[in-house]
């Protein structure tokens, strides 16, 4: 890496860091969470880049160095479909299998009457949640994984063979592609280590969204017993991928804790309580997370406020970003809040108008983290996109 | 909220060491080091269960 590049490098990860601490940078950092839009941009097929994230890792590259972005994440199209082919996993489509090669993969939720967490398992997997995951919800997601008590197959072992053998390697990969993007292009890795809340965990992979709703009505008491028995879990798994240094979040993806998933009470109740715990669990650690917010949670803002000061980073997709700053400004950086939307089908012009608003209104003071309100696929229009990185380098100088 | 987990298989564990080792006959050398190798490759198990659960 030459003396120059890893200048860069130092600039761009204090930069970072520091607007992350909800501190005033030199100068508005950049750090777009780019997914299908990458393979786009560098001439792949989405299949490609699904199906073989060294093309992944290539398309990231590319863009990181192109658009010359302080931050990025190592590969957004995240989901590596060859592994979920190696496992045999039934809730996902992949495109150039089930789907288009131009399609974003997909996950399938099961009807409701074949959840892969029925309705009367929530004793079992408050018991013993590793040993549920492994003997009873693994063999119903993976059509190669045998049922206990069932005689056992080759492509049962294989299953696990190469699932294991394969994930080894993919993060082995993550660690490569940040050397890469450091030495090549001076650019950060912008997260570390995945969390999701105990409810999402439930509705997105056990019981269903429809499922967990009337669970919810059903038999709430059972619902908070899982979210406590899943939490200590989920901050052992989100402490052990984050970053050794401290500096970059882990990554928390909010999915449906926000209305009108669910009510504010049922957040209240429901969705908080155990996803704080172990965010103040991190933040104990030393370590940041990222609010990556999907949605509107204008509502829930309130709760966010309540954790210890620069604990999250909190990012705006289809909240409120002057509300966001108000609430949780002074405790807390934002990111986002550049719509999609006009990101695919404004023009420059807007996008800029855009940016413009939004630094005027929430970053003067430092403590903001240019970036799309959600993940860019391949809908984004790449002119608008240098427009947002072009106006930004100029603009967000302080 | 969790404060202490008393379940079988706590965070980190897919087969406990203290289980594994009654298995085992009498270790005549570093049993510490056993232990040690036995855990960190148990944590390899459990962190692919719960990556599936998570990432994929």
């Amino acid at each position: 890496m030459s003396a120059a590049t890893e200048t860069l490098y130092a600039q761009r990860l204090k930069r970072y860091v520091t607007a992350m601490r909800n501190g005033k940078p030199d100068r508005v950092p950049i750090r777009p969470f780019v997914a299908e839009l990458t393979a786009k941009y560098a001439g792949y097929t989405i299949q490609e880049v699904t199906q073989d994230y060294q093309k992944a890792f290539a398309a990231a590259r590319k863009c990181a160095a192109d658009f010359d972005w302080d931050a990025v994440v190592g590969n957004m199209v995240y989901g590596w479909a060859g592994l979920v082919q190696a496992i045999g996993l039934r809730y996902y489509a992949s495109p150039g299998v089930e789907l288009p090669p131009d399609t974003p993969f997909q996950y399938l939720e099961p009807p409701e009457d074949e959840a892969w967490m029925r309705p009367d398992e929530y004793d079992a997997l408050a018991e013993d949640p590793t040993g549920y995951l492994l003997s009873v919800w693994l063999p119903r997601v993976s059509a190669d994984v045998s049922p206990l008590g069932q005689p056992s197959s080759l492509r049962n072992n294989l299953s696990f063979l190469k699932g294991g053998m394969a994930m080894l390697e993919y993060f082995q990969g993550f660690g490569v592609q940040a050397d890469r993007l450091r030495s090549e292009s001076g650019t950060v890795s912008a997260i570390s280590g995945i969390l999701k809340a105990p409810l999402d965990i439930l509705a997105d992979k056990l019981r269903g969204y429809k499922g967990l709703c009337a669970d919810l009505f059903r038999q709430p008491q059972k619902v908070l017993a899982a979210c406590e028995a899943l939490a200590p879990h989920l901050l052992e798994v989100a402490a052990g991928g984050a970053d050794p240094q401290k500096n970059v979040p882990i990554g928390l993806w909010m999915h449906r804790g926000c209305v009108p998933f669910l009510s504010p009470p049922q957040f209240e109740k429901f969705y908080w309580p155990t996803l704080r715990w172990i965010v103040e669990g991190l933040w104990a650690r030393g370590h940041q997370t990222l609010f990556y917010a999907e949605g509107d949670w204008t509502a829930n803002l309130k709760y966010f406020a309540e954790l210890p000061e620069r604990a999250i980073v909190f990012h705006v997709d289809r909240s409120d970003i002057f509300a966001a700053h108000r609430t949780l400004g002074e405790k807390f950086c934002l990111s986002g809040g550049v719509p999609n939307d006009l990101l695919a089908f404004g023009t420059p012009q807007d996008v800029r108008a855009c940016c413009k608003k939004i630094i005027d209104g929430v970053a003067r003071q430092g403590g903001y983290i240019m970036d799309a309100s959600a993940i860019m696929q391949d809908d984004t229009n790449v002119e608008n996109l240098r427009a947002m990185t072009d106006f930004t380098r100029e603009y967000g100088v302080y | 909220m969790p404060e202490q987990d008393t379940s079988r298989r706590p965070p980190g564990v897919c087969i406990p060491w203290e289980e594994k080792r009654k298995e085992m006959p009498a270790i005549r050398g570093d049993e510490q080091l056993v232990e040690r190798v036995w855990k960190d490759i148990d944590g390899l198990a459990y962190m692919y269960i719960w990556q599936v659960l998570l990432s994929f």
